[in-house]
């Protein structure tokens, strides 16, 4: 993490150097030369050094390694620290990988190859060769995710190591073996050469999420969340695999490096204007992996697993379900961004469906008292906004929001942990108030204010600059109905931002007031903290609540927080490193294959081929491509969000602060009863739940019943009609059995007959 | 040895009046005597799996017994050859051995269960 | 049976003919038909008894049969005698198996093979005409009715006759008529084929045999017949005999002349069957032998009449045959 910013000067030295090798580019055909110049992702790779398989390999040697002290009954934090032993070394090496590929190049792809894993062939035709090795394909764009999913894992694990220590035995090493799974299965789906080493790490991640969600495997609401998680990816995981079984069979082939030259004919037909030239078959599989992404990235319809994925401890929804599985579907639709590109109608939904559900999860949010489910729904939310992005065509602006949004999210949900952890299970912000000014929660409190204002998009925060670079697009780029969706963004940042402030405001600010919740327990010799407790062990429950004290977090979860909220500021500096590219990170994808090649099928109106949408040359013309109410958005954007932001600041800060004496009400609930039944509505999620319920999951259970009667009627009739059929015929031919000549003499005399008779028939 | 035979012999009337064989059998006259012979043979088949008296049942395997004989000494006339007469001879004399064991045991059977019906031996059921 | 090579048109040909030869002696399954109806109907029930029906359906059917036969081949029919002595064994026959009284059934037997020895005498085998009456009729029948006359229960006082209740209902009549049917079916279908494989044989002179009985045809014996025949003169001597054709070669006045060999030095069918019994099937007549007298000794056996006697009496008895007058004993009978 230190060398993270021990980067950041040499990379502007490089980048800066590089930008006056490169000039001046004449305006007019800045956006062709540039965007031509640029697309490196689909430059051929070079072979890259070994040593970077160890990205991947060191989380499973972190897996072995907890595996053991399982098996050894190890009973202290070690599995924790040899995890953050692994994963640091894991983030060096990313980060070695990162210095090796900017000495190359820019726009370069490196390979690395572990092992040739399938190499079939039944024919000589496209199509009938599958090729697949497990191998690492190393672009930009795959250090900027395994950069922070790394450094994010080493940090959360550390977290972790203080956060489940209550659970030291057996589950504890249960944890961190699947967290290094889980890091394993995120940098195979991130660094892979191919789809199928893609769909390893996808399939692999949504195995460990239903894992770690799990892990509390006694409570029946965390298994039934783990269920309905795994279950509602595994939906998504259909249309990856179909757009994969797709991608192979129009193509011939699944790995990047053969895929882009076979994409390329495809984009220049779109640059040169002619849309319909691309065949259904290849606008067909970005819509594919468009449903894989958003059930992997919880958009609608297949976002209500997310919320109730918060059964799980906090890190791991930190680490997993805020900033790095979810992330998953984003780095999916980056990735294959130029198949995306070249489809009439896949970004155009990938955009409305983004917007629909950032302002949906944003309506939920405003009406949950659970802070962790409004850390959920705020999620879910910006990754809504992570998908505009993509269709806005600001796929720069899309990964920015994912690099920040980690940080920061990571940080907000640590810190609602660290609250939870402290007040023995309390979450509900109706019984938790002014916890900032409590002793030792400090840096809790700091941490949390620095994670709502990026997530509020407070004016010079990271949040603000990356959310702003996607709603300035939204209003720039001519796609069908992108105005309106900017419009959505924007009311959704406000909406954003009261949720957010309505959490600090009622739980970390205001008249000092707490109830512990459920799990309030003892606390071990482990937990480092330095006070003194007095309390007796067993006295513990609502109604003993004074003699509950809370538990501050210790070393580790502090040192966490503030690194975390430390990184979330210094992310916000890495906007204005390379700002001919809006920033490292931006950078970063347009040298990848994610970036925008000039050229988008969807755009409307003839001659958008080779438009000049160069945002990549930074002071490109804008002229008649959309406007904000007459403005150039990018100029104005930067303020129009930031006073949206602060009227929802200022609307928290109203209602829920101002006045406020206890924990339980505020200002806000004397207006509830004006709205009527909407708050209670959103409350209830708009019973989407409900609704999934009686459409899908009822008529499945009554189609299971009827085969359950099928079954047992026809199936097991069927054999038990074999068992009673001997029965039957045996019932009818015993008597003939009878001791009696008579029959015995007609049986031979009728045999005879019969025999003759055929004799005679033969011989005719 | 003569009287009326020859009448009986042969309908054509031939000069030889001796005892033998005047004239070959047509293939179509052997068939009325067969087709006889089956019908009395079915006859007595039809009787034996019929009838539950033991002694009437071994009547009609004698019944059985006459048709064969009457195929044989019908082949014997038909191929001019004694043969098949002797061996209505043997034919003979073995349906009276049998005639006489199976009666003997019929009357065994009798005294054991002082009836004649056939179904009432049913030791061998099941 | 070959397979129908090639072409299914074939195939249908031949299942054409099958079918045409099934059906084609119409006739015969008719007549059979009827009779098997005849014979089902005929067989005695409890109940409804409708035997003379059935008789009349009997014979409908063996003579639709027989005049079909006949039909066929108008110029080959067997003797007229054939048409009576058949219809009487026939008839018989069906009223042996139907009569519920096993003496009747019995009598009808003989009548039966009073009918079968007609057929042999048609059948010109007259040995055996006779001896079927004799030994059939006279001593097989006999002893039918002897343990007939044994194993019938007495009549009680209140019943003037009893009539056993196994005799009277027969078992499963239909079964047994339609095997019946079937059996006669497949037996009798060649018949009307007209079986061709069958060549009648050339004709062989009935004298041929004389000429393994040298002591029979002595020169002098032939004279005298044909002399006390009338056939040939005095004076006229005799030259040769031919079994073969059934001749003689004799020297007369004007020269030698064929006249056929006499009627009473002609072969009999006895001494026909005699030659073919003792030539041909000696060991036969043996064996014939051995099994007459293990039957005898087995009947003998087998009925006798177990007497059961108490212990005490069996030793009493004994006693008594050793102590007073048994064949070896010293002492003399007291009077």
């Amino acid at each position: 993490m230190t060398t993270l910013i021990h980067t950041i000067p040499s990379l502007v030295a490089s980048l800066t150097g590089s930008l006056v090798q490169d000039g001046h580019a004449d305006a007019g055909h800045a956006a062709e030369q540039v965007g031509h110049a640029v697309s490196h992702g689909i430059a051929t790779p070079v072979e890259g050094p070994l040593w970077i398989a160890l990205i991947p390999l060191l989380p499973i040697v972190g897996l072995l390694l907890a595996t053991f002290a399982a098996i050894f009954k190890v009973k202290s934090k070690l599995p924790a620290f040899l995890t953050v032993g692994c994963l640091a070394g894991a983030f060096g090496v990313a980060v070695g990988a990162y210095q090796h590929l900017s000495g190359m190049a820019p726009g370069s792809t490196m390979v690395v190859t572990a092992f040739e894993w399938f190499d079939l062939s039944w024919g000589k035709g496209t199509g009938q060769n599958f090729h697949a090795d497990f191998a690492f394909y190393i672009d930009t764009l795959t250090c900027l995710w395994m950069l922070f999913v790394t450094g994010l894992a080493t940090l959360i694990a550390l977290y972790a190591s203080e956060y489940m220590s209550h659970d030291v035995g057996t589950g504890y090493c249960r944890f961190f073996a699947a967290f290094n799974l889980f890091v394993f299965s995120m940098a195979c789906l991130v660094m892979g050469e191919n789809l199928l080493v893609l769909f390893l790490g996808w399939e692999g991640v949504g195995l460990c999420s239903y894992l770690l969600i799990g892990y509390f495997y006694k409570k029946p609401a965390a298994v039934d969340a783990a269920k309905k998680a795994f279950i509602m990816n595994r939906i998504g995981d259909f249309g990856l695999l179909m757009g994969i079984f797709l991608t192979f069979v129009k193509f011939g082939t699944i790995s990047y490096p053969e895929l882009w030259p076979l994409v390329q004919p495809y984009i220049e037909a779109v640059k040169a204007g002619h849309v319909g030239d691309v065949p259904l078959t290849v606008s067909l599989i970005p819509i594919l992996f468009m449903i894989g992404a958003f059930g992997k990235s919880a958009q609608l319809p297949l976002y209500v697993w997310l919320p109730d994925a918060m059964e799980g401890p906090t890190p791991v929804s930190a680490l997993i379900h805020a900033a790095t599985m979810v992330t998953a579907g984003v780095y999916l639709i980056a990735r294959t961004y130029p198949l995306f590109l070249v489809s009439e109608y896949a970004l155009p939904i990938v955009g409305w469906v983004g917007a629909i559900t950032a302002l949906l999860a944003a309506t939920i949010g405003m009406a949950q008292f659970d802070i962790k489910r409004i850390m959920a729904y705020s999620t879910v939310s910006q990754l809504g906004y992570m998908f505009c992005g993509l269709a806005v065509l600001s796929s720069a602006g899309a990964a920015y929001h994912v690099f920040t949004h980690a940080f920061f999210k990571a940080t907000l949900f640590l810190c609602c942990g660290a609250v939870m952890h402290g007040f023995g299970g309390q979450l509900d912000l109706r019984k938790l108030s002014g916890v900032a000014f409590m002793k030792g929660w400090g840096i809790v409190g700091i941490a949390m204010l620095v994670g709502c204002l990026n997530l509020a998009g407070f004016p010079f925060t990271a949040g603000f600059f990356s959310k702003d670079m996607i709603i300035a697009e939204s209003f720039v780029t001519a796609g069908p109905g992108y105005g309106l969706i900017g419009w959505i963004l924007l009311l959704t940042a406000g909406l954003t931002a009261y949720y957010t402030f309505r959490v600090f405001f009622r739980v970390f600010v205001g008249p000092k007031s707490y109830e512990p919740g459920d799990e309030a327990h003892d606390h071990d010799d482990d937990h480092a903290h330095g006070e003194e407790h007095n309390h007796d062990a067993g006295e513990h429950g609502d109604h003993h609540a004074d003699h509950f004290h809370p538990h501050a977090p210790g070393l580790a979860i502090n040192l966490v927080l503030g690194i975390l909220a430390l990184a979330s500021i210094v992310a916000a500096g890495a906007y204005f490193i390379d700002t001919d590219h809006h920033g490292w990170v931006g950078k970063m994808v347009h040298e990848s294959s994610a970036n925008y090649t000039g050229s988008a099928a969807f755009l409307d109106a003839a001659g958008h081929g080779a438009d000049a949408h160069g945002h990549d040359a930074g002071d490109a013309e804008h002229a008649a491509h959309g406007s904000f109410l007459g403005m150039d958005p990018h100029k104005v954007m930067y303020y129009v969000s930031g006073v949206v932001g602060f009227i929802g600041i200022g609307a928290a800060f109203y209602l829920h602060y101002l006045g406020r004496k206890t924990a339980a009400t505020s200002k806000a609930d004397t207006l509830l009863p004006l709205l009527g039944p909407i708050p209670r509505w959103a409350q209830h999620k708009w019973y989407v739940d409900e609704f999934y319920n009686a459409v899908i999951v009822l008529p499945l259970r009554v189609l299971a019943h009827v085969f359950h009667a099928i079954d047992r009627l026809l199936v097991d009739g069927l054999v038990n009609l074999a068992g009673v059929l001997p029965r039957l015929v045996g019932a009818r031919i015993r008597p003939w059995q009878n001791g009696v000549m008579h029959g015995y003499a007609v049986g031979m005399v009728g045999g005879l007959a019969l025999l003759i008779a055929a004799v005679v028939l033969l011989s005719m | 040895m003569t009287f009326g035979l020859a009448n009986l012999a042969n309908a054509a009337g031939s000069t030889l009046a001796q005892a033998g064989f005047p004239e070959p059998m047509s293939t179509p006259a052997l068939a009325h005597y067969l087709f006889l012979s089956a019908v009395l043979f079915v006859i007595g088949m039809v009787g034996f799996v019929t009838r539950r008296n033991l002694i009437i049942m071994f009547l009609c395997t004698e019944l059985m017994f006459q048709a064969a004989g009457l195929a044989l000494i019908a082949f014997s006339r038909f191929h001019l050859h004694h043969t098949g007469q002797t061996f209505v001879i043997f034919v003979l004399t073995i349906a009276a051995a049998e005639a006489a064991l199976a009666l003997a045991l019929v009357v065994l059977l009798f005294r054991k269960k002082d009836s004649l019906s056939g179904e009432e031996w049913r030791e061998m059921q099941g | 049976m070959g397979s129908c090579p090639g072409v299914t048109a074939s195939c249908g040909e031949h299942s054409g003919r099958v079918l045409e030869q099934l059906t084609h002696p119409f006739l015969l399954f008719l007549g059979l038909a009827f009779g098997g109806v005849g014979l089902c109907l005929a067989l005695p029930r409890k109940r409804v008894n409708p035997q003379v029906i059935g008789a009349v359906l009997g014979g409908l059917g063996i003579g639709i049969v027989l005049l079909g036969l006949g039909l066929r081949n108008p110029e080959q029919l067997p003797n007229y005698n054939f048409y009576i002595f058949g219809i009487i064994a026939a008839g018989s026959a069906l009223r042996v198996i139907t009569h519920p009284r096993p003496v009747y059934a019995a009598l009808y037997f003989i009548l039966t093979i009073l009918a079968s020895c007609g057929l042999y005498l048609i059948l010109s085998a007259e040995f055996m005409a006779f001896a079927l009456v004799i030994v059939y009729a006279g001593a097989i029948l006999i002893t039918y009715l002897f343990v007939i006359m044994l194993a019938t229960q007495a009549p009680s006082e209140d019943q003037l006759e009893s009539l056993a209740e196994y005799d009277v209902e027969s078992r499963s009549p239909v079964v047994a008529a339609v095997t019946g049917f079937v059996l006669l079916a497949a037996l009798t279908t060649m018949f009307f084929k007209g079986s061709t494989t069958l060549e009648a044989p050339l004709a062989i002179h009935p004298d041929a045999l004389l000429a393994q009985m040298p002591n029979k045809v002595t020169p002098e014996k032939v004279m005298r017949s044909l002399e006390r025949e009338g056939t040939v003169e005095e004076g006229e001597s005799f030259v040769a005999l031919d079994p073969e054709a059934g001749t003689v070669t004799v020297l007369g006045l004007e020269g030698e002349r064929v006249v056929a060999i006499p009627d009473d030095l002609g072969v009999k069918n006895v001494e026909a069957v005699g030659f073919d019994l003792l030539n041909e099937h000696p060991g036969s007549i043996e064996i014939a032998g051995v099994v007459l007298l293990m039957a005898m000794l087995g009947a003998t056996v087998l009925s006798r009449k177990q007497v059961e006697f108490e212990e005490e009496a069996k030793l009493r008895q004994s006693r008594a045959l050793s102590a007073e007058g048994g064949v070896f004993s010293d002492k003399e009978v007291r009077p």
